[in-house]
């Protein structure tokens, strides 16, 4: 656990200081209508930097950041014109273009220095699991510095119609600066994430700005710490299980939005309990279809269900499939075990034991890939010997299955309920 | 003065054409990869035209090919490739300039991995380790590979100019003298290293630990593409304060960033090497790409040892 604290503890910190400046960030841009603006600014400033990198100047170096803010700059005096463009063309769309020109123009000036190109892709590429301390030196103050223009300015740079054109350049030239830091310290998705979900959380649940933006830093770092941790326990790669946390978070919030407002909540509940009920039983309609009519192809539901619970093949798996897929388990494992041993074996030779002769290297190569093959063979016995025993009891699965997805049906057991208590009506009518 | 220029471009052209049916005399061979041309032309001299797809510096495995590459290969009479799944993209390429002199089987068709001693062979059933099952393709940064790559490409280029096959022999011979007095610098400069522990960014370097007998002992990016975790990077963290390992391999184009993390947090020091030809300026062949290679990591080994 002190590993996982000493790695976690400055991305986390990292991450507080991204979304604290990114949900404010994130509330303007929802209310301008520039989703996709971050993208374009950020591939804008890594054409900069590559021009600089052509240019002969260092990579990362101070020229590279000149270059680097000179583009933004021009890009946001563009943007900032643009905002009442024509009624005609959303600005999206020239956002869009903007994305595609720098980022294809940088590829075209690449291609002159292919050193350039991890240049190119590390603007780009961030991992926010390996900022260092001097990061967070560089990010922390000048955020706080841009927030405090913000705060000032707050009358002005607030997106009402007609806005000066001057205030726009202001708000698109310091949101170019923030975002141009914090994509080459985090990536290209995880600042998106930042910006957006956050502030359309926090949009979800208040009015006033001051109460969503509450709401996005508070949901924001519990998202953070959940995407980090899991990255952590799972062994994940950090930002795109960052990015699957904030995702989840906003599906939560989109859920439990309803339950929000008042008087409404038992008709939520039962709706959502409907839907629910339904798309459960769609899923189990279908596995019971697939199991009936293709018996021998993938079927997820019941594949994922033994996984979990692996005496569920038993049921259906008679004594003699059982005694052969138990063997050819026992096999892949003892031919997984025999490759890893050689493989190991073949390892300490490089530098520790005796070192082995090109021929004997192959040998021991031929062997490995044997066994590799040999588990091979005796995984398909296995998924064999299932599917085949899957088609033998197709149709009372199916059947189970189907009736499982009746349950599940919504409106189904009351139907049901309701015509037989009419039928026994009847009868009781008939019978008088 | 439209006359004149006519008879310029007539005077021109009869001054060409001998020029010309002479670069035709000439073999032209297109590898795949720097490396493999810098062999080749160690092999081939002046009777061949050798050039290399991938320009150097650039990562061969990533490479999108360009039209050029096309009419390049339309005019080649030989195609020598790394194999071993390294440069797939070469297999479209042919399929585009229908060369049958390149193509699979034909004469002018190198796979310089023939009898090749491969290095992480999984098969089909890929397991941990290198994306490709088929083995670890970076066999060239091993010195001793380099007799087994030329003697490959002597065999083709003997069969395609037959006249020339003494010319061909001589040089490897040459080459093959020079090598193997590089080889016992190399092994001298390392020797006192052998079994030190080194992480690495990715796993190109198995062939050159093995052959300099270091041990490798873990890798950043695992599978490629794939940023690490955080539970992998604590695992090399581990595994760096037990084997105390204090260097870290990278390429020149791959991310300093996670590399100076790790270097960072355990006081190692980080050293590039050049997995290609062309890929450092102190590498500008494949003599200079080995020799680069033994110095930094002896440099880095003995300056470890002092402090």
């Amino acid at each position: 656990v002190s590993d996982a604290i000493a790695l976690l503890a400055l991305p986390f910190i990292a991450a507080l200081c991204l979304v604290g400046i990114h949900a404010y960030f994130g509330i303007q841009v929802l209310r301008r209508n520039v989703i996709f603006v971050d993208l374009a600014l950020a591939q804008i400033a890594a054409l900069g930097a590559t021009v600089a990198f052509m240019l002969g100047h260092p990579a990362l170096g101070a020229a590279a950041y000149a270059y680097s803010f000179g583009f933004t700059l021009l890009a946001a005096l563009l943007l900032s014109f643009t905002r009442a463009w024509s009624g005609r063309v959303p600005q999206e769309a020239l956002i869009g273009v903007i994305y595609v020109l720098a980022a294809a123009a940088a590829l075209l000036l690449i291609d002159r220095a292919p050193q350039g190109a991890e240049h190119l892709k590390q603007i780009l590429t961030g991992t926010i699991l390996t900022v260092g301390r001097d990061d967070l030196a560089l990010i922390a103050p000048l955020y706080l510095a841009v927030a405090c223009v913000h705060w000032l300015l707050r009358k002005r740079l607030l997106p009402t119609a007609g806005a000066d054109w001057r205030w726009e350049f202001a708000f698109y030239a310091s949101f170019g600066v923030v975002v141009t830091s914090s994509v080459s310290l985090a990536g290209v998705l995880l600042v998106f994430s930042f910006l957006i979900i956050p502030a359309a959380i926090g949009v979800l649940y208040a009015e006033r700005l001051s109460r969503q933006l509450l709401i996005a830093w508070i949901s924001g770092a519990a998202a953070s710490a959940l995407g980090l941790g899991a990255s952590y326990v799972w062994d994940l790669p950090t930002g795109a299980a960052m990015v699957c946390a904030f995702g989840a978070a906003l599906a939560l919030a989109g859920v439990a939005r309803p339950f929000a407002r008042d008087g409404q909540r038992g008709r939520t509940a039962r709706q959502m309990l409907c839907v629910a009920r339904w798309c459960t039983s769609l899923v189990l309609l279908a596995s019971a279809a697939g199991l009936m009519f293709a018996p021998h192809a993938d079927q997820p539901l019941l594949d994922a269900a033994e996984r979990t619970l692996p005496a569920l093949r038993d049921l259906y798996l008679n004594s003699s499939e059982q005694a052969l897929y138990r063997d050819a388990a026992a096999y892949a494992a003892r031919y997984q075990r025999a490759a890893g041993q050689l493989n190991e074996r073949e390892a300490r030779s490089r530098f520790d034991t005796k070192a082995l002769d090109d021929y004997e290297l192959a040998r021991i190569s031929s062997f490995i890939k044997s066994y590799n093959e040999m588990r091979r063979g005796e995984e398909f016995v296995m998924r064999e010997v299932r599917s085949r025993a899957r088609a033998r009891v197709r149709w009372i699965g199916g059947a189970f299955a189907l009736v499982l997805a009746l349950l599940f049906a919504p409106g189904f057991f009351p139907i049901v309920c309701s015509s037989l208590r009419d039928k026994r009506a009847q009868t009781g009518s008939q019978t008088s | 003065m439209r006359t004149l220029a006519l008879i310029a471009w007539l005077v021109a052209l009869l001054l060409a054409t001998p020029v010309a049916a002479l670069a035709q005399a000439k073999l032209r061979l297109v590898a795949t990869t720097p490396d493999l041309a810098s062999l080749a032309e160690a092999v081939c001299g002046e009777r061949v035209t050798v050039s290399s797809i991938v320009p150097p510096g650039s990562d061969a495995e990533e490479y999108q090919p360009r039209p050029r590459d096309l009419e390049r290969l339309r005019g080649a009479d030989a195609v020598m490739r790394v194999g071993v799944d390294y440069d797939l993209w070469l297999d479209r390429l042919l399929g585009q300039a229908q060369n049958a002199a390149l193509a699979r089987g034909a004469p002018g068709y190198i796979d310089a991995s023939v009898a090749i001693a491969l290095l992480d062979v999984r098969g089909a059933a890929v397991g941990p380790g290198h994306q490709h099952g088929s083995g670890n393709p970076h066999y060239w940064l091993d010195p001793a590979n380099a007799e087994i790559i030329t003697g490959n490409l002597l065999e083709a280029l003997a069969r395609l100019d037959p006249p020339g096959a003494h010319h061909y022999e001589r040089r490897r011979i040459a080459f093959l003298d020079r090598l193997a007095a590089k080889r016992g610098d190399w092994q001298r400069a390392l020797a006192p290293y052998q079994g030190q522990a080194l992480i690495a960014y990715h796993n190109n370097w198995a062939y050159l630990a093995r052959r300099f007998r270091l041990n490798l002992a873990g890798f950043i990016e695992i599978k490629p593409g794939v940023p690490p975790s955080p539970a992998h990077l604590a695992s090399l963290l581990r595994t760096m304060r037990e084997k105390d390992i204090a260097i870290i391999v990278r390429q020149p184009h791959e991310p300093a960033r996670n590399t100076g993390f790790l270097a960072s947090r355990s006081g190692a020091a980080v050293v590039v090497l050049a997995a290609s030809v062309g890929a450092l300026p102190e590498t500008p062949d494949y003599f200079g790409l080995i020799d680069y290679n033994v110095k930094a990591l002896a440099a880095a080994f003995s300056q470890r040892g002092k402090s």
